[in-house]
């Protein structure tokens, strides 16, 4: 476990773009998998999303009435970007694209984006469904977010910095994931909300006909729906570093665990949308107000008096 | 170092432009279609851009006040430690404070609006 | 064109079906659902991601124009079937040919013009010439006396503090759309005439009056014929730029708070997934808020109550209750659940065995009652005491919350497969769907959509069974 992450040149950008990629093709397939299997009837699933990609790829695009179309763009293809923005900070091993001072600060600045592209893309299709769709998303925006930024907090205080390569290499001794569970749990359940995911999905949900995805088609639904899993990826990745001990771990070279966590907790965020009903956003708003708020803060004074302590 | 981010930047925007331009070559038309939203099949009776009427907003005042209480919470974080006991006790303080705004904002039913 | 044949092929390996059930047809749809898995295709609920329109039975004016209006929504490529039981393999065959008929696909395309068709002219003629149907057949005078029918029903019970004051904004008296002689545009000028007998037999109530504005624009654009006699400076618009594309802007309402919101109005019905089918819900939204709400049948001529209908045998009275619980939990968005209660429904259709259908009935029930995220979320969501099933006429296994009503659905499927004395569904009395509008004012759409899939309704009668009773 090296002390300090290596910086490479700009060019490997395309390698780590490619890798988010593979990652949220895997967990596209895992996904096909699962829902072919809970139907119980039909193909395996496996090649479900190639087969989506290339329906997609072949579909026309559509546009509705007086729709505000650069806002709606903006929205869909935004998403993607985001994850792939996430990624530049995130150590593969002993290497970084972006090796940021304030790197948890630059997380949380991405994840915050997913407000207003998640909004956008239900603003723009100035259709009912699209727009409920879209505010529904804002009221659960407003219940994790505060949450996740604490939660994001607990690591950079036992690190005593910001730079994510610093904290993944204070977890030589222990795993982050083990003495603050609460915030890796919050954590979590940031990352699934702001990839629109398990239980937040109502702003998607069937009861408003699809709801921000109603009226997409074409390329603008393929970017969107790449966009959830690269970011369902992306922040699987990024627990990596904060909470999994980064690339620490016997045998394998640090890459290749950072990989096999990325992969295992990727796999626990699509099956976890199987097992659980939706939160509703109202229902969602007091839970983390009063429930996931304290706890996260009581998680962050626990940290910090352990990390004083120990200085 | 900021080279890193801007190759990425590049890359996500190549790659979206990339699966636009080729999708025009594979789809069906290049041209997008222009339809009414979906209604379940009736003609909208009217635009859906709107003043929607978000009933949730005393949460966003909450979330504000909250929000710009975190931009002292990170720089605190990276001295927390050096600094021992005084940062914590004052860090916590002014968060037991503030949330016990939210507590109050709770029970006059600013987190509930169904 | 190599390329887009193998790109044809890949993507029709796994269409998406727009399933529309017309009321009558739920053992079509149900095959249809079945038969759409085992092919790898997928069910889906917008028009902008279908390939294939599905009509599961034959459809009355009203829904041609609304199928109509989803086939010319969909991006292409595109198949369109009329499905029904027998004959669905070869129906959805000829679909997935028509899909991979690449030079038929782009002729289809090309034929379309890409430009708005927000107009009401441009719209009406190009419906008809996809869907090759006539309105005349719509019979206005008739349409308007059975929603006045339903207005009747429905409004008795309202409460409608929150509009009180608007009396002065609902002035229709002056306006007749029927006779500014815009025969040809069929079914949206009915609609609006049929809400406006509505509004002129409430008099002073206002709800309306939102929506009306746009109403008066809409008819402007038809060609500025008579605004001059009409007043709508009342509601503080004027200009045929509040219109754009034929479509007005949404105009301003008192929510329950007093202050003026938009008012949106959204048709629920009679295409939405784990809707009754041929139920219509045209709500008056503010924000995702219900404040109004008016229920119609689709192509119905009494729209008020419905007989029971007969099922088969019992075994479809216990797959219909599973198909009720597995809307209700894809509502709530557990799609494992619902993937388990639409497996138990298929099984209680094809195989016969009643003991294994009843253990499968008892895990499901178990799993729901384990479910304690299920269960908070669905606590309190639509409660109906005693009182209120006396007050509204509903059947008794609806007291309680949708939680206890989906439990409840699977106990009667149970019941149901138990025997002839063990059975409890067809005892109880139809819920007349008038109730519905009772139900979801003042909820918003997620629970107004719960509080509708746990009615457990029985499928509404086909509009022909209606016609001839």
């Amino acid at each position: 476990m090296p002390d300090t992450v290596t910086t490479v040149p700009a060019g490997w950008a395309l390698a780590a773009a490619a890798i988010l990629g593979l990652l949220a093709t895997f967990a596209a397939v895992l996904d096909g998998v699962f829902t072919a299997r809970a139907a119980g009837a039909g193909p395996s699933g496996l090649t479900r999303p190639f087969g989506e990609l290339a329906r997609l790829m072949r579909q026309r695009r559509r546009t509705t009435v007086a729709a505000d179309t650069l806002l709606w763009r903006i929205g869909s293809s935004g998403l993607l970007f985001m994850a792939l923005m996430i990624v530049t900070v995130v150590p593969l091993g002993e290497w970084t694209l972006f090796d940021l001072d304030v790197g948890v600060i630059w997380f949380n600045a991405m994840d915050v984006l997913a407000w207003a592209f998640v909004w956008l893309t239900g603003w723009g299709a100035n259709s009912v469904h699209s727009l409920v769709g879209g505010y529904r998303f804002l009221a659960h925006g407003l219940a994790y977010e505060l949450p996740l930024m604490f939660a994001l907090v607990a690591p950079a205080v036992a690190a005593s910095s910001l730079n994510v390569g610093t904290v993944a290499s204070a977890q030589a001794d222990l795993w982050f994931v083990v003495w603050m569970p609460v915030a890796f749990l919050v954590y979590c359940t940031g990352v699934v909300a702001i990839a629109v995911w398990g239980p937040f999905t109502p702003a998607l949900g069937s009861d408003i006909a699809g709801g921000v995805t109603a009226e997409l088609s074409g390329a603008d639904r393929l970017v969107f729906q790449g966009g959830r899993y690269a970011l369902l990826a992306a922040g699987a990745a990024f627990a990596v570093p904060m909470f999994l001990g980064g690339g620490a771990g016997p045998v394998l070279p640090g890459w290749a665990w950072v990989l096999v966590k990325t992969v295992a907790l990727l796999a626990v965020f699509v099956w976890l949308r199987r097992r659980l009903p939706a939160f509703r956003p109202d229902l969602f708003m007091e839970v983390g107000w009063l429930v996931l708020l304290p706890a996260v803060l009581v998680q962050d004074l626990l940290v910090a008096v352990v990390a004083a302590w120990r200085a | 170092m900021y080279s890193g981010a801007a190759a990425m930047a590049l890359v996500a925007s190549v790659a979206v432009a990339g699966l636009y331009g080729l999708h025009r070559l594979v789809a069906l038309a290049p041209d997008a279609l222009t339809v009414l939203p979906f209604q379940s099949g009736w003609r909208p009776e009217e635009h859906a851009l709107s003043r929607y009427h978000v009933r949730w907003y005393l949460a966003t005042l909450l979330f504000l006040a909250f929000d710009v209480e975190m931009l002292f919470m990170y720089p605190w974080a990276v001295v927390a430690a050096e600094l021992g006991a005084t940062a914590i006790v004052e860090m916590f303080l002014f968060l037991g404070a503030v949330f016990v705004a939210v507590l109050w904002a709770w029970r006059e039913g600013a987190l509930r609006w169904v | 064109m190599g390329l887009s044949d193998a790109l044809a092929k890949y993507a029709v390996d796994q269409a998406h079906v727009l399933l529309v059930e017309l009321p009558g047809h739920w053992l079509t749809r149900v095959a249809a659902e079945q038969h759409i898995r085992e092919r790898g295709w997928l069910p889906v609920s917008t028009p902008a991601n279908a390939d294939v329109l599905a009509v599961c039975g034959t459809s009355g004016p009203e829904m041609t124009a609304v199928v109509a209006r989803l086939w010319d929504q969909m991006p292409g490529p595109r198949a369109r079937v009329e499905i029904d039981a027998p004959h669905l393999a070869a129906a959805f065959d000829r679909a997935e040919a028509e899909l991979l008929d690449v030079g038929g696909q782009q002729d289809d395309s090309r034929s379309r013009a890409a430009v708005p068709d927000g107009e009401p002219h441009r719209d009406e003629h190009r419906e008809v010439h996809h869907g090759g149907h006539h309105r005349g057949g719509h019979g206005g005078d008739g349409k308007g006396g059975d929603t006045d029918q339903v207005g009747r029903a429905q409004h008795a019970g309202m409460d409608h503090h929150e509009q009180g004051g608007q009396g002065g904004n609902d002035d229709h008296g002056g306006m007749d759309h029927s006779g500014m002689g815009h025969g040809g545009h069929g079914a949206r000028e009915d609609q609006d005439g049929m809400e406006r007998h509505e509004h002129d037999r409430q008099g002073g109530m206002s709800h309306g009056a939102m929506g009306h504005g746009g109403m008066g624009h809409g008819a402007m654009g038809h060609g500025g014929m008579g605004h001059g006699g009409m007043d709508h400076g009342a509601m503080g618009h004027g200009g045929m730029d509040m219109a754009p594309a034929g479509i007005p802007l949404a105009q301003g309402g008192e929510d329950r708070d007093g202050l003026e919101m938009d008012v949106l109005h959204l048709r629920m019905g009679p295409v939405l997934p784990h809707w009754p089918a041929g139920l219509v819900l045209r709500s008056s939204l503010q924000g995702d808020l219900i404040v109004d709400a008016e229920v119609t049948l689709v192509d119905a001529r009494l729209p008020c109550d419905q007989g029971d209908v007969s099922y088969p045998d019992v075994h479809h009275r216990a797959a219909r209750r599973c198909d009720n619980a597995a809307g209700l939990l894809a509502l709530a968005g557990w799609d494992d659940a619902a993937s388990r209660a639409r497996r138990l429904r298929d099984r209680l259709l094809t195989d016969r065995d009643a003991r294994k259908a009843a253990e499968g009935l008892a895990r499901l029930h178990r799993r729901i009652k384990r479910a304690w995220l299920l269960r908070w979320s669905l606590r309190g969501v639509g409660l109906l005491t005693e009182a209120d099933l006396a007050r509204l006429g509903l059947p008794g296994h609806l007291r309680g919350d949708t939680c206890d009503r989906l439990l409840c659905m699977i106990e009667r499927a149970t019941a149901d497969i138990a025997g002839p004395d063990g059975g409890s569904s067809g005892a109880s009395d139809p819920v007349s769907i008038v109730k519905v509008c009772d139900l979801v004012r003042g909820l918003d759409i997620a629970t107004a959509r719960l509080v509708v899939a746990s009615l457990d309704l029985d499928p509404l009668p086909a509009a022909s069974e209606v016609a001839h009773a």
